[in-house]
């Protein structure tokens, strides 16, 4: 066992220990005692954190292959939200649907990720690659303005109004009871969100780890001009991580729309950071970071919102972010940097 | 002769801070020659409005100055005013971001020479860290929303009699319309309280949650912010049994989503009760919920048309602002009637404004403090054809 993995391990060990003790306290002491509402909690929180692990595992490939925080991509996710919406009233909104639910739900997907993966391609190809060996500042500032660019066109686009997906009209207020009718509720639509986030998941693992290009994104992630001098080229390999991360987020957008009701032309801005905390908390640049990492920051966001009174959530969330930064720089499973002597 | 020099070069500094600060202590002399310039009113008239055309209530200032745009359109439209001209200045306040960009639009008014009176801003804390440019400037500020009760006592929130004027009843009369349907008509003894972190919110929220608790109702107290989207967890804490929800906020999409995850977590039997930020048939469509608004004339033409021509929505949070640049355009014509104006007499007469019937379906006048006399609120139920039904 190498000292990476150990360390690994270990996180995961203190991680373990950390929520096992919370949830002790949380069920036996906190003033709001009780199973049921901390695994309705923990499941809102999954639910959630489904959303950003999918959102972070889009910065932990772009950092993963460029180095590069790609600010502007809670604003791809944004647009993905609007490009569902717009698929949804084309056909026929929540209420009338003009096709069967699943397979327009499934058209929500598919355009939502191919119109966001299309713009993912277009931002790197004119704000990222002219500044491929310019200083490390200058891509981070073209990602702000890509950011605000994006926010400000929806919103000539769009109108500032907030537009409602109506998620549950359209698929259902059903669920599923966990432990009698006053036990855990989880709706049918939690469920396809998990089971959908998990899947792509699964097969961006499966794509990074079984084919050419997933080998090719690795060989590039670790030295780019080596893997050019071994044919590849870095350039396509580049293009097809921000595809591929830009329509993961895109789904992300569609299940946030589904779930939550409310989009609007700002909405990537927080969920953009709290995509870019699970990614830095699970070890940025590794993918099983970023899905682990997306989950601690829905649970974290779950629970601090319904043990604590008030709206401290993002207080909690951002508190933990600087707490591992403090503790673990490279995040839980994330490797740290090589220093070359 | 180095020393003199540092020494004179001191007390050079320390006059400008001292007229500086002088300058800012003195406020009302500048109030007077800025209040008294005579603007030749020409053809064209200028008025400003203030309003969040872009940011997180950007949904808020887009509808304001939709209303405003439509009474402008409609008053160069008309026969009578054929070589008149109303211009509008706009300005983004950028609510729920800094009131500093409120401030920044308030003195970019007060330094335009041409312009003669002001629609807005929409939020209190505007109100507030605005009133001093404006009054600095002499203008006559008339918002369509802000509607904190202390903005008009003359001492809570600083004095802008004279200045501020409101088309809309203060929370002062809302509060209680409300805590008495709660606890009298609906006899709720579990009641749930969250506010969206927002002064408007927050001071309707305390209002009512004072009230509820001095008639004995058990009343718990949580928040939100306006950005939020998921209340599961939220919604996880609210006890079953809980009879009314209150839900003072201005996003009605949030309070749709809210119903519906409410619903989704079953917790659907549970009813809510909203304030006049919510007010908005068709958009807010969670059957049997209550609402508290200003009785608005929905059968008036002018609001029939207006929701025609933007597609049935009636974006009635905004419908004030229409009547508040009535109020300044009309006291703008008056004291333009001879070729020249002051803003000090577009205040004057904004003061005595007399509007026998206006859109709100009220007739509209001003307290000496700047409120609107007489203005009261109604309460609401939602129908399951998303309609609004006068109840109360």
């Amino acid at each position: 066992m190498n000292d990476d993995l150990r360390q690994r391990l270990g996180n995961l060990g203190g991680l373990g220990v950390a929520l096992l003790v919370w949830t002790i306290y949380a069920v036996y002491f906190s003033p709001t005692q009780g199973w049921v509402f901390f695994f309705q909690l923990s499941v809102n929180g999954i639910i959630l954190g489904s959303v950003y692990a999918l959102i972070a595992l889009g910065y932990s490939m772009v950092y993963g292959i460029l180095k590069l925080l790609n600010f502007a991509h809670g604003d791809v996710y944004m647009i993905g939200a609007f490009i569902g919406f717009g698929v949804l009233t084309l056909l026929g909104g929540p209420l009338n649907p003009a096709i069967p639910v699943a397979l327009l739900v499934l058209c929500m997907f598919v355009v939502a990720m191919l119109g966001s993966g299309f713009l993912g391609l277009a931002i790197e190809r004119f704000a990222y690659r002219p500044l491929r060996d310019a200083p490390r500042i200058a891509p981070l500032i073209s990602a702000l303005g890509v950011a605000f660019f994006l926010e400000n066109s929806a919103l000539l686009l769009f109108g500032a109004q907030f537009r409602n997906y109506d998620g549950f009209d359209l698929i259902s207020y059903n669920g599923i009871h966990l432990g009698g009718d006053n036990g855990v509720f989880i709706q049918y639509l939690g469920v396809i969100v998990i089971v959908g986030a998990f899947l792509l998941m699964l097969a961006l693992l499966a794509l990074v780890h079984w084919t050419r290009l997933g080998k090719a994104m690795r060989a590039v992630s670790f030295d780019r001009e080596a893997a050019a001098m071994m044919g590849i080229d870095p350039d396509r390999v580049i293009a097809a991580t921000f595809f591929i991360g830009s329509a993961l987020a895109g789904a992300a957008g569609v299940m946030f729309g589904l779930l939550f009701s409310q989009i609007y032309h700002l909405m990537g801005f927080l969920a953009g950071l709290k995509g870019f905390t699970a990614a830095v908390v699970g070890g940025i640049g590794s993918i099983p970071g970023a899905m682990l990492g997306g989950l601690l920051v829905g649970l974290i966001e779950s629970w601090a919102r319904g043990y604590l009174n008030g709206n401290v959530s993002d207080l909690v969330v951002f508190g933990i972010l600087i707490g591992v930064m403090l503790v673990r720089p490279s995040g839980l499973l994330g490797t740290p940097a090589l220093k070359k002597v | 002769m180095r020393k003199y020099l540092v020494a004179a070069v001191l007390a050079a500094a320390v006059a400008v801070l001292a007229s500086a600060a002088f300058g800012s202590t003195k406020s009302p002399a500048r109030q007077s020659s800025a209040g008294s310039a005579l603007v030749k009113c020409g053809t064209t008239r200028t008025i400003g409005v203030a309003a969040p055309i872009t940011g997180p209530a950007a949904f808020i200032g887009q509808q304001q100055l939709r209303w405003v745009k439509y009474y402008v359109k409609r008053w160069n439209a008309q026969k009578a005013n054929a070589k008149k001209k109303i211009k509008i200045v706009q300005g983004d306040t950028q609510l729920g971001v800094d009131t500093a960009f409120a401030v920044k639009v308030a003195k970019s008014f007060a330094s335009n020479s041409k312009l003669l009176g002001v629609v807005g801003p929409a939020g209190s804390q505007e109100v507030v860290a605005s009133t001093s440019s404006y009054k600095g400037g002499g203008l006559a500020f008339v918002s369509g929303s802000a509607s904190r009760t202390t903005l008009t006592d003359g001492h809570t929130d600083g004095n802008r009699r004279g200045f501020f004027f409101r088309v809309v009843p203060n929370d002062s009369i809302q509060a209680p319309t409300v805590a008495n349907y709660i606890s009298g008509k609906l006899k709720a003894k579990r009641v749930y309280i969250i506010d969206d972190q927002e002064t408007y919110s927050q001071g309707l929220a305390t209002g009512v949650e004072t009230r509820l608790k001095a008639k004995g109702v058990n009343v718990t107290r949580d928040s939100i912010s306006q950005t939020d989207s998921d209340f599961s967890s939220k919604i996880a804490k609210i006890p079953s049994n809980t009879q009314i929800i209150y839900i003072p906020w201005q996003l009605v999409p949030q309070a749709q989503a809210f119903g519906q995850q409410l619903k989704a977590a079953g917790k659907g039997h549970i009813k809510l009760f909203g304030s006049d930020g919510l007010f908005a048939p068709g958009a807010w469509k969670i059957t049997g919920s209550y609402d508290s608004f200003f009785p608005i004339a929905s059968g008036d033409p002018i609001v029939k048309a207006y929701a025609k021509a933007h597609k049935g929505d009636g974006e009635f949070f905004g419908a004030p602002s229409f009547v508040a640049a009535q109020v300044v355009i009309n006291a703008v014509t008056k004291a333009c009637a001879n070729g020249t104006a002051t803003r000090a007499e577009v205040r004057k007469l904004v003061a005595k404004t007399k509007l026998k019937t206006s859109i709100l379906g009220l007739p509209v006048a001003f307290s000496a403090s700047g409120d609107l006399k007489g203005g009261g609120f109604g309460i609401y139920q939602i129908q399951s054809n998303g309609s609004f039904k006068r109840i109360a």
